[in-house]
């Protein structure tokens, strides 16, 4: 009893914990460039392709670490110099924009790659044994990376010039400008990280997830929505939100059916975005 | 409405062509987009006119495809009881598009993104159950094995019922453009907050709007299914609601046939190329987005623009003036009073128990020093701000916290402290908006006649030697200057009579002349209609000129009250101003 116990706290961690790591990148782009990216989904599913590109052209697996952050930096940047930057302070169109944007990079990695799914090896094989049960290595470690990471990203956003450069750009962008800051490269920089956060997360869970050219919807949907419960565009809303959601859905898959997990997500996402568009979190 | 006439006729006849020209085989391929078109018709009523977009418009169509079938099924595809259905099936749909968008919609006055993920969790929701439920829907495999309506050929006369419902849904949408009810759609993309003053419920604006699309998204869907003799879950799925919005975007979401057109043009495109292109799909994205990014209003758009560079104009349409019916806002009784009205926006308190209890009729102005809340206090009488604590009432009416829309049905109308008019539309527009305003009711917005109404402040208004709109007819009110926006959005304001005027500087960037003007038609619609006219005013000039009752207001309270040389005089007033010790 313990063992299960156990074991379904531990899926429940997992789960959110990579529900954190694919929100991650949505809401850094949100939060600070107030930029509904759509196409997020699809910088995750460019980074998961990066294993594939690796295996291609005959490289050892951890050359696909470099590879995604070149690809999906690339891709970013590109996106941003010739799509984004036009539409700051244009939430609706900034919106229509991205979606339009992936559907074009998924209809270009269809083209490349196929319809295909692919299927990713784990990097790190083998159980570990945690006293009473076994839990994959390679999720502990990606547990512990996130947890990590987040912990580090968020002494850096409080502490850091760039963090105070881009608070002060959240929250008067003409005043930051006037103050000195160079808010267009600082832009840039922040919807480059985010899309690169978006890959990376691709990469990470690429083993766990089914790579095709459609998995960025699942992504993107899941990622939003867990914004959307939290409240959009801080941290420690994210934090929340991604709990939520996450448990949610682990929860009722566990219970009752993957459909009714999915389906959960979906209604809830729908109750707060009609009766606290703000989320569970709002800041003051 | 001849123009509609000759355009519906030329469709018809053009599509009426193909099975001669192009054999059974492109009626049925064109059969299928035009159904596409009609639902993206529905997608381009809904942004172009409503201005929200639904990114999960497919649920009208897959639905309405579904149970369509069911029914053909049922009654083996016989004629009148299918044709029933099928109206029965779009007008439920269209009745459950009115109340989510109506209470989604409930207390705000944007169309923002949350409308669109909304329905885009909605179709996600919907395609799952679809194919989640074999025993009804058939799951992923559809629903097959019903016969086509009537035992219409899908390859042969079907194809001229989906004539009828193109030609009949591009007339009603023409039609529609040339109505009040289509005034109203624009001004409400122009200006949401300044329609909700005019006394229009703007939630249930767009949700008409929003039940029209589901329904000829429906009617579109129910087609579908005769022509396709299966419905999967596709039919409902996030990928189609995609298309349809692509569709209406490159093709034109702001006229009525530009996404029908859309529709048909890459759809017959993508069935030559995409085997023959393996990037085709890759260019219809990248064409997407460049209308996104450069031509927001698609080919309609460029084609409507080419035609006026060669001299097009549309027909301007004069209405023979007829009587108003009588607005609700002249009717309304009882003098305005605050009580311990307190309203903060973030750590800021902005009224800090504000009491003015003003008098039935006459004129009231109100001056103090930037930030004293004088223009939060209209905004809180008004319902554009929500109040804390405190009560406002009109009478022995509370009217704390009423939605914006409610305040011209109790006979406040404001002008904005920024002379906000409908950009976009002409000044005749405008002007016909403000004789709507409180007095137009369900029928009337589709009737063509409510657009002489002859209102009598507006008459009066316009009448007058100085007044400077009448002339101005067809031009853009956003391109209007300063002087003449501010006629024209008090124009907005009086149109309804209402009988508790407010009016935020009204005569803030005019010129000496135009301020004169604009005093003396503020003391004659009061003098006239005996109404409480509240003015916030700088100008201790004009505050004269006005010879009315002052009211200072320092830091979210009433300081002072009186005539302007008692407020003058008064040691406190003068503290404020001069800067004296507090």
């Amino acid at each position: 009893m313990t063992e299960t116990a156990l074991l379904v706290l531990l899926n429940l961690t997992w789960q959110i914990a990579a529900l954190a790591l694919l929100a991650l990148g949505l809401a850094i782009v949100f939060g600070l460039l107030r930029i509904l990216n759509m196409a997020h989904g699809e910088f995750v599913m460019l980074g998961a392709y990066a294993h594939v590109l690796t295996a291609q052209l005959g490289l050892p697996p951890l050359m696909a670490v470099p590879l995604c952050l070149a690809l999906v930096g690339l891709a970013a940047l590109l996106v941003e110099r010739l799509v984004v930057r036009h539409l700051y302070d244009r939430m609706f169109d900034s919106l229509l924009a991205t979606w339009a944007l992936s559907i074009l990079m998924r209809e270009a990695v269809e083209l490349v790659w196929g319809r295909a799914y692919r299927n990713v090896a784990l990097p790190v094989e083998g159980v570990t044994e945690l006293g009473l049960v076994g839990y994959p290595t390679y999720r502990l470690l990606v547990i512990a990376a996130i947890a990590g990471f987040f912990l580090v990203l968020w002494v850096w956003y409080r502490r850091s010039l760039t963090g105070v450069r881009l608070r002060a750009m959240v929250s008067n962008p003409a005043l930051a400008r006037a103050s000195g800051i160079n808010t267009a490269r600082l832009s840039a920089m922040a919807f480059v990280t985010g899309c690169l956060c978006a890959g990376m997360a691709g990469l990470i869970l690429a083993p766990v997830m089914a790579v095709e050219p459609n998995m960025g919807l699942d992504a993107l949907i899941r990622s939003f929505f867990a914004l959307v419960v939290g409240g959009l565009g801080t941290l420690e809303g994210l934090a929340i939100g991604v709990a939520v959601v996450g448990g949610l859905q682990a929860g009722l898959s566990a219970a009752l059916s993957q459909t009714a997990g999915y389906l959960g997500v979906l209604i809830l996402a729908i109750l707060f975005l009609w009766r606290r568009p703000d989320g569970i979190y709002r800041r003051r | 409405m001849a123009s509609i006439v000759v355009v519906s006729a030329a469709l018809a006849a053009a599509l009426l062509m193909v099975p001669v020209l192009g054999g059974d085989f492109l009626a049925w391929q064109i059969g299928l987009y035009l159904l596409y078109g009609v639902a993206a018709q529905g997608v381009g009523l809904a942004w172009g006119r409503g201005g929200f977009l639904p990114l999960g418009n497919a649920v009208f169509f897959g639905v309405a495809a579904y149970a369509a079938a069911m029914a053909l099924r049922a009654t083996g595809g016989a004629l009148v009881p299918n044709l029933a259905a099928m109206l029965v099936i779009a007008l439920i749909l269209a009745a459950i598009a009115w109340v989510l968008a109506a209470i989604l919609f409930h207390g705000r006055s944007d169309s923002g993104p949350f409308f669109s993920l909304t329905t885009l969790a909605l179709v996600l929701i919907v395609a799952q159950l679809a194919g989640t439920t074999p025993a009804i829907t058939g799951g992923f495999n559809g629903y097959s094995g019903f016969p086509p309506l009537a035992g219409l050929d899908p390859f042969g006369n079907l194809y001229y019922v989906i004539v009828v419902l193109v030609v009949v849904v591009s007339a009603a949408l023409m039609a529609l453009d040339r109505l009040p009810a289509g005034l109203v759609l624009r001004a409400l993309v122009a200006q949401e907050s300044r329609l909700q003053v005019l006394g229009f419920a703007t939630n249930r604006v767009k949700a008409w709007a929003f039940a029209g699309a589901a329904f000829i998204t429906a009617l579109a869907g129910a087609l579908y299914a005769s022509h396709q003799g299966i419905v999967t879950p596709q039919a409902t799925g996030f990928v189609f609601s995609a298309e349809l919005v692509i569709w209406a975007a490159v093709g034109g979401r702001l006229h009525p046939l530009g996404p029908l057109f859309g529709a048909v043009a890459i759809g017959l495109l993508s069935a030559e190329l995409r085997d023959t292109l393996p990037w085709w799909e890759v260019v219809v994205a990248l064409i997407f987005l460049v209308v996104v990014l450069m031509a927001p209003g698609g080919a309609a758009e460029l084609v409507a623009r080419g035609a006026r560079r060669l001299g097009w104009r549309r027909p301007i349409t004069q209405h023979s003036p007829g009587p108003a019916p009588p607005s609700r806002a002249e009717s309304v009784a009882g003098a305005l009073q605050l009580h311990d009205v307190r309203l903060g926006a973030g750590s800021v308190q902005i009224l800090r128990g504000l009491n003015v209890a003003c008098p039935q009729s006459g004129i009231l102005c109100v001056i103090g020093p930037n930030g004293a809340g004088k223009t939060t206090m209209l905004k809180a009488i008004t319902g554009a701000m929500r109040v804390q604590s405190g009560h406002i009432r009109l009478g022995d009416q509370d009217i704390t916290n009423a939605p914006p829309h409610a305040a011209l049905g109790n006979g406040i109308g404001r002008k904005f402290q920024i002379p906000t008019v409908f950009a976009g539309l002409s000044v005749t527009e405008n002007l016909q908006l403000a004789a709507l305003a409180g007095r137009a009711r369900g029928v009337d917005f589709l009737k063509p006649s409510a657009f002489g109404w002859q209102a009598e402040p507006l008459v009066r208004l316009l009448a007058h030697p100085g007044v400077p709109l009448a002339g101005l007819g067809t031009l853009d009110a956003g391109a209007l200057p300063q002087g003449h926006r501010q006629m024209l959005e008090l124009a907005l304001t009086v149109g309804a009579a209402p009988r508790i005027l407010l009016l935020d500087e009204p005569t803030a960037g005019m010129s000496p002349e135009e301020t004169v003007l604009m005093v003396a038609l503020i003391r004659a619609y009061q003098a006239r209609t005996g109404a409480f006219v509240l003015v916030i005013e700088h100008d201790m000039a004009l505050v004269a000129a006005l010879q009315a009752r002052v009211l200072v207001l320092h830091q979210g309270c009433a300081l002072a009250e009186g005539t302007l040389n008692a407020v003058r005089a008064d040691p406190a007033v003068a503290a404020v101003y001069a800067g004296g010790a507090k």
